[in-house]
């Protein structure tokens, strides 16, 4: 089958039809920074887009996004024609704020904050928790992720 | 600065030459490199001795020691004046390459933006036991011995800049990457300039370099940056589950329904004819399953057809029942000082249980492996602490020799002490040799909760007496424990080993035990708990479960007596140096949290303090009740670990604590049902997110001029006893049992 992942099409060979949208992206097509965790949707490290919707992969089999447009983390970023690379404001500001530790689930972090942002640009404490408490982090990295999506939103808007 | 998962073209394994000086520098320096590195293995000096002994007794001949022939450390400066740092730790997100790397360039004086950072690995010679990253000790163990060889190397470059530019070496100073004369700053080199003129070999100097003061250090006790985040946030970073080699399969591996059960026979059934099985592996105690995809690896299992005998019927009351302290207990003595045998013939006596349950260590990268073994070559990237044994492992169960197996560290996706274990890679690497091919194994979240080992758990029986002043007189602390070390020095369920036989008390389920707390009489014992359920390491160790009883009680005493329990460590603190350390930490966090104004109606304010491999933690945090639940408000932590070294970095390892512990302390439980862990994901294990996480402040103290702890672990076991207290200052009732449960009448 095709899928259509960060604007590039890819051609998979998928042996069964209701095989996890996770295995397809990480093992099939090779682009691991989406991640897995507990393959329940419950952690959120495997949080992806479907169109644009954050969308746990690990519990989504791959034929119900055949037509879709997916982005990964490493469809996060923009790259120009001269092949420079813009971190997404979400990306830039969990380095500033100096986010991560073991960073396991932090691509399921950003891809979720960004889908977020990208219709809050100015949320408050209370929102920004909300959004982000269905996303485990065992390193404990919660208040530096609060702050980063708050100075995300907000050069978000700045630049819109 | 920066963090490449790649290994960079020229960095091939090189040989070595020893100096006089115990340095070693890099064969082949003179030619456009200077490469100078160390050794530190405790392991190869212990075997060096060892073998001078046993041949001077054998044979009357002493030879001579030989040190090895490859740096556990070393840094490179090419022409392109890029510096090339070697870390011999894992990055398991505790910030360990950017701190070790930051102390380097300061001491060799260099551009920060000039410095790349590189697992090391066991291909590049490194003696086991270096690489092994655990127990907060990678800052405190490297820090002087890297300080060493950075300052060695700038002393070279400043020798050789001073014949480059014809002046005497005490004209030049050394400075961002670069050598340059005191009263002409024009005249200057850059390091990779003076490599490249170099024309002769390097040679060590036989005079020592002097470190530089801590007045003058410019990267050393700053907030630098983590190296590998760029390639973290844009999901370039390989951690071992995401390791690819060309033409690799998935593994997946029959896991035993009981503990302690073993397979008594086993045949593939119809797996083999399952869609996309390549191979099904079957070997003593071991059946497994090699697959074109992961997925259907897994669902080929089931149709293997095995048997299992024996193993433990336990629910979760036979545990329960099981570590309890009882009166005909045979315990060990770990602590003795004064008078014990009348210790509580006086005095108002106090006594209080606690209990910790069974905890997951949940790292979010499950254990993963991959291995690629060859007749004559192993290949293996692994998600482990312990490289070094995952390698040894390898060889035993692949009778192949440790010298032609290559173990490269991946980044981890937390450890926590859980991947100190090398199950994955060596499931990967047995299911390898049967197919010739690479094969990957990740478990899924249900094995990480089942298999390998957890937090033991404990029970614990405090008891102490003051006298009509609130002057604690005596106190004693049994504790009973699941084992930590013990689980992996004795075979499981059969015989003991010398260690466990000698000492009796596993001395990492004791940490945190110990009264540091001044009494006249003071006693600890230990029970020890051997079960088939394996447990083993957890972060802290034993200071999360001993800390949490002994800090609580210590809270009790205080209300006992009616003395605010700050004032009441300040009275019975040691009189030495570290309870003058104990005491500057109190009144840091007592003025910083305003502890006379916290407490209300609607929050309680607790404390909690300890000392831990050299580091000492004081933290006061508050909370409220809200619709039943416990709610945690804010946090203060000071934290002395003698010298910080990147504030930043210490800060997140606080925070990160406060958050694992909160979790364990509301959330977390791992029970047995039918010989088995019953959590089968994390539905049944829920863990602590944002909506519980406190405001967190963070207090660095240095009490001295150099790192004394580590700060990894030390803070885990001081919040469950903060939060206990701070609880019982608001509701009046006193939690004893972890995960905590209100009373809600």
């Amino acid at each position: 089958m095709e899928l259509r992942i960060n604007g590039e099409l890819y051609e998979v060979d998928v042996p069964e039809d209701d095989m996890r949208l996770v295995w397809v992206i990480r093992d099939s097509i090779g682009l691991t920074g989406t991640k897995y965790g507990c393959g329940m949707g419950i952690c959120g490290s495997c949080t992806v887009h479907v169109d644009g919707v954050p969308t746990r992969s690990c519990i989504t089999p791959v034929q119900t996004v055949a037509d879709k447009d997916i982005t990964t983390i490493e469809g996060l970023a923009t790259v120009d024609a001269d092949g420079n690379e813009t971190l997404h404001p979400v990306q830039q500001a969990f380095i500033d704020e100096q986010v991560p530790q073991c960073s396991w689930c932090m691509s399921g972090q950003m891809m979720t904050a960004a889908a977020f942002i990208e219709n809050n640009s100015n949320p408050t404490e209370e929102d920004i928790t909300t959004a982000m408490s269905a996303n485990y982090c065992r390193c404990g990295c919660y208040a530096r992720i609060r702050t980063a999506v708050a100075v995300a939103a907000s050069n978000m808007g700045e630049n819109a | 600065m920066s963090e490449q998962t790649q290994t960079p073209p020229n960095t091939q394994p090189r040989r070595w030459k020893m100096s006089r000086r115990q340095f070693l520098i890099g064969l082949g320096s003179g030619l456009g490199l200077l490469a100078v590195g160390t050794f530190l293995g405790r392991k190869t000096i212990v075997r060096e001795v060892r073998l001078i002994a046993n041949q001077a007794f054998l044979t009357g001949d002493a030879p001579g020691a030989q040190p090895p022939d490859n740096p556990s450390i070393w840094f490179e400066i090419g022409t392109d004046n890029i510096t090339h740092i070697y870390v011999p730790k894992i990055e398991m997100g505790q910030g360990v390459h950017t701190s070790l790397a930051q102390i380097a360039a300061d001491e060799l004086e260099l551009d920060w933006e000039t410095v790349h950072v590189h697992q090391a690995d066991t291909e590049t010679g490194f003696d086991p036991g270096v690489l092994f990253t655990f127990g907060s000790t990678s800052v405190t163990d490297l820090y002087q011995p890297i300080r060493e060889v950075a300052a060695t190397m700038r002393e070279m470059l400043r020798e050789e800049a001073a014949a480059q530019l014809n002046v005497d070496v005490s004209e030049i100073i050394c400075e961002g990457s670069r050598c340059f004369v005191i009263s002409a700053p024009d005249s200057t080199l850059n390091y990779g300039d003076i490599v490249a003129n170099r024309q002769d070999e390097w040679v060590i100097p036989d005079k020592e370099a002097t470190l530089k003061p801590v007045s003058e250090f410019n990267l050393i006790g700053q907030p630098v940056k983590r190296v590998d985040f760029h390639e973290k946030v844009t999901g370039r970073a390989v951690y071992g589950f995401d390791a690819r080699l060309p033409g690799m399969l998935y593994g997946a591996v029959a896991r035993q329904p009981r503990y302690g059960a073993t397979l008594v026979s086993a045949s593939a059934g119809d797996a083999k004819s399952q869609p996309g099985v390549v191979a099904v592996v079957i070997r003593e105690e071991f059946a497994g399953i090699v697959a074109e995809t992961r997925p259907q690896a897994s669902a080929a299992l089931e149709h293997l057809q095995l048997e299992w005998e024996g193993g433990i019927t336990w629910n979760q009351a036979d545990l329960e029942e099981f570590i309890r302290i009882k009166d005909d207990d045979e315990a060990i003595l770990i602590q003795r000082d004064g008078n014990v045998s009348s210790m509580f013939n006086s005095g108002n006596i106090i006594q209080a249980e606690y209990t910790t349950p069974m905890a997951a260590h949940a790292h979010l990268e499950p254990q993963a492996g991959l291995a690629d073994v060859q007749d004559d070559f192993v290949t293996i990237y692994a998600s482990t602490q312990a490289p070094d044994m995952t390698q040894s492992t390898a060889a035993t169960q692949l009778g192949i020799d440790a010298e032609n197996i290559t173990v490269i560290p991946t980044y981890l996706g937390g450890g926590f002490g859980r991947k100190t274990g090398t199950d994955a890679a060596i499931e990967a690497a047995i299911l390898s040799q049967a197919v010739g091919q690479p094969v990957h194994v990740g478990w899924n979240r249900t094995e990480e909760m089942q298999h390998g080992y957890r937090r033991p758990p404990t029970h614990h029986i405090l008891t102490g007496s003051l006298d009509d002043n609130g002057n604690l007189l005596a106190m004693e602390h049994q504790l009973a424990s699941g084992d930590v070390l013990f689980w992996s020095t004795d075979s499981a369920g059969g015989g003991s080993s010398v260690l466990s036989t000698v000492l009796g008390a596993d001395p990492l389920a004791a940490f945190g035990s110990l009264i540091v707390y001044n009494a006249p009489s003071r006693r600890v014992l230990f029970h020890r708990r051997k079960m088939e359920i394996p447990t083993g390491f957890w972060r802290g160790l034993g200071s999360f479960p001993n800390t949490f009883a002994v800090e609580s009680f210590i809270d009790e005493l205080a209300r006992s007596a009616n003395i605010d329990p700050i004032q009441f460590r300040l009275n019975n603190l040691p009189e030495d140096e570290l309870g003058e350390r104990m005491r500057v930490a109190l009144e840091t966090v007592r003025g910083t949290s305003d502890w006379e104004n916290l407490s209300s109606e609607s929050v309680g304010r607790g404390i909690a303090m300890t000392w831990d491999r050299g580091t000492v933690v004081v933290l006061v945090m508050t909370a409220s009740v809200e619709n039943g639940s416990i709610r945690p408000l804010q946090a203060w932590c000071a934290v002395d670990p003698g010298f910080v070294v990147n504030p930043d970095g210490a800060a997140a390892q606080v925070q990160g604590q406060i958050v694992m512990a909160l979790s364990s302390t509301l959330y977390e439980r791992i029970t047995i049902e039918n010989g088995m862990v019953s959590n089968e994901n994390f539905h049944q294990y829920p863990l602590l997110t944002m909506s519980d996480t406190p405001q967190i402040e963070v207090i660095t103290i240095n009490s001295s001029d150099t790192p004394t702890g580590g700060l990894g672990e030390p803070v885990i076991g001081t919040i469950p006893a903060a939060m206990s207290n701070a609880i019982f200052d608001l509701t009046g009732q006193r939690l004893r049992d972890l995960p905590f449960q209100l009373n809600q009448e």
